[in-house]
């Protein structure tokens, strides 16, 4: 038998799964403008920042 | 294969599970998971992430499946030298341990995958940093649906860390006592008001706890496409910045400054740390367990024989500095970490047997007692011969410093209470360990009154 589980194994909580959508458009928005920022900085110029695929020898742990 | 052999922490997840034969460890990879595996190895996630010290490398065995009617695929994944927990983390090794789970998310994404679980249990301290060492924990990622494991993150990684940063860093222990994170409602009600005024504490913790209790009893059908992939990567980000944030010093302690409040001359310090050294080069360890490691100034001396060197101290403040040198240094076989001695790490979880007890875990080849024997025989009024017992379990080749009565650490420790210690003399400590170990070498700390042995179980 071959199959694809449909629902996660652990329960996601109801609550934790609401908060999500309700915050996404604002989190979507987030992310949508620091990524208009890094192209209007680097239309005047800025050096992009190395994106974190480019840094593969490490990870992010500060 | 009896059913035995399986590993009893990972019987939750029904994509595989570990098991043991003739001491190698073997996760088996059901059917059921069998697609999501092949997108992590075909994707090139798995390369990226090993490459990146995010993941623990593996190796697809021939071997037999545990249980053959559900098997795919026998991998054998790399050991972790050794198995920690997050009660027993320092603030950085737990909030590395959340930015590495968030670093793996953000990756995935990228190849259209999905952490389906962010426990703290799947991140070990490997080679000096976490890493995961679950590789079953990814799925495909399906476009418009909310993060599955955002409460386990929630719970296993922020509310620990906010209410260590936040409240007290020994509030680490609630996640000794729940097994599976700390509740949000909790959290949020042990929290400063003023972490309501910190945005992502705010939606992450506190409406979060607040949404939880409302739907707890409500059954909801997400809405196909309620969460964008934008809005997904904005989710990490946020938790990513909001962890990043989160800070811990401890107040009142002079970082750096342990070794100040010994009665040590130099000479005798210097004198301790060439015993350590030469003691462990002479019985070549492959794993010791410096216990009262402090710092861990001596656990490195034994560390710099080869052997692994677990790290342990009571106070988490020393535990955090030994972390941050391990990190500068760039240290790969010292792993720092809280443990009270006197009521150490027990079994945990279902049938008390998800989490290792701290001895189910050993025993170590060597350890390592310095500075310590007066605070569990004398603060803890542990009797001498139950003391040979306790390391006798947990070792074959002991190295233990005696601490004599006229000592000043030790008669600080008396000064408010009766001496009801009789046999806590060097002789009386001699004939209690000669019971379960036999004396090699014995070396009075130069400058001191204090003495080094070198034991070998009996």
């Amino acid at each position: 038998m071959h199959y694809t589980p449909l629902l996660p194994y652990l329960d996601p909580g109801s609550g934790s799964f609401i908060i999500q959508i309700a915050i996404a458009v604002l989190l979507g928005l987030g992310v949508a403008i620091r990524a208009s920022w890094g192209s209007i900085k680097k239309y005047f110029g800025a050096k992009p920042k190395p994106e974190e695929e480019d840094d593969d020898s490490d990870n992010v742990q500060s | 294969m009896s059913k035995a052999d399986q590993l009893s922490a990972s019987f939750r997840d029904p994509s595989g599970f570990l098991f043991t034969d003739k001491g190698i460890l073997y996760r088996q990879i059901n059917r059921a998971y069998s697609k999501d595996y092949t997108r992590l190895m075909d994707s090139g996630l798995y390369d990226r992430l090993v490459k990146a010290s995010l993941l623990i490398p593996h190796v697809e065995a021939d071997h037999a499946p545990a249980e053959s009617d559900a098997a795919f695929k026998v991998i054998q994944p790399e050991r972790v030298s050794f198995i920690s927990y997050p009660y027993e983390w320092s603030f950085s090794q737990l909030k590395d341990a959340a930015l590495a789970t968030l670093s793996i998310q953000k990756r995935a994404m990228k190849l259209d995958m999905s952490l389906k679980d962010a426990s703290a249990y799947n991140i070990q301290f490997v080679r000096g940093k976490a890493a995961l060492i679950d590789t079953l924990s990814f799925e495909i990622y399906k476009e418009g649906e909310p993060w599955v494991a955002y409460k386990q993150f929630c719970q296993h990684f922020l509310a620990p860390l906010a209410l260590m940063a936040y409240r007290d860093v020994r509030l680490s222990q609630l996640l000794r006592v729940y097994i599976d994170g700390v509740p949000l409602d909790l959290a949020s009600e042990l929290l400063p008001a003023k972490t309501k005024f910190n945005f992502g504490l705010l939606t992450h913790l506190h409406i979060h706890a607040g949404a939880q209790k409302r739907y707890s009893d409500k059954v909801v059908a997400p809405r196909k496409g309620g969460m964008s992939k934008l809005a997904l990567t904005g989710l990490i980000e946020s938790l990513e910045g909001t962890i990043k944030k989160l800070t811990w010093k401890p107040a009142g302690t002079e970082w750096g400054d342990y070794y100040e409040n010994t009665n040590y001359t130099d000479s005798a310090f210097e004198h301790k740390k060439q015993l350590v050294h030469d003691w462990s080069v002479e019985k070549k360890p492959a794993l010791v367990w410096d216990l009262g490691g402090n710092t861990g100034i001596f656990s490195r001396e034994a560390a710099s024989s080869g052997a692994f060197t677990v790290s342990f101290d009571i106070d988490p403040a020393a535990v955090e500095q030994n972390y941050r040198t391990v990190k500068t240094k760039k240290e790969q076989n010292i792993l720092p970490l809280v443990l009270d001695l006197t009521n150490p790490s027990p079994a945990l979880g279902w049938d008390n047997s998800e989490r290792d007890s701290f001895g189910a875990r050993g025993p170590a080849d060597m350890v390592l007692a310095l500075a310590v024997i007066h605070h569990l025989a004398i603060s803890n009024n542990v009797p001498l011969p139950q003391l040979a017992d306790f390391f006798a379990a947990h070792c074959k080749w002991l190295v233990i410093e005696f601490v004599p009565k006229s000592d000043s650490q030790v008669q600080k420790l008396l000064t408010s209470r009766e001496d009801i210690f009789p046999t806590y003399t060097r002789e009386g400590f001699e004939a209690a360990f000669s019971g379960r170990f036999y004396i090699h070498k014995n070396e009075v700390v130069r400058d001191s009154e204090r003495v080094l042995y070198l034991m070998e179980r009996k």
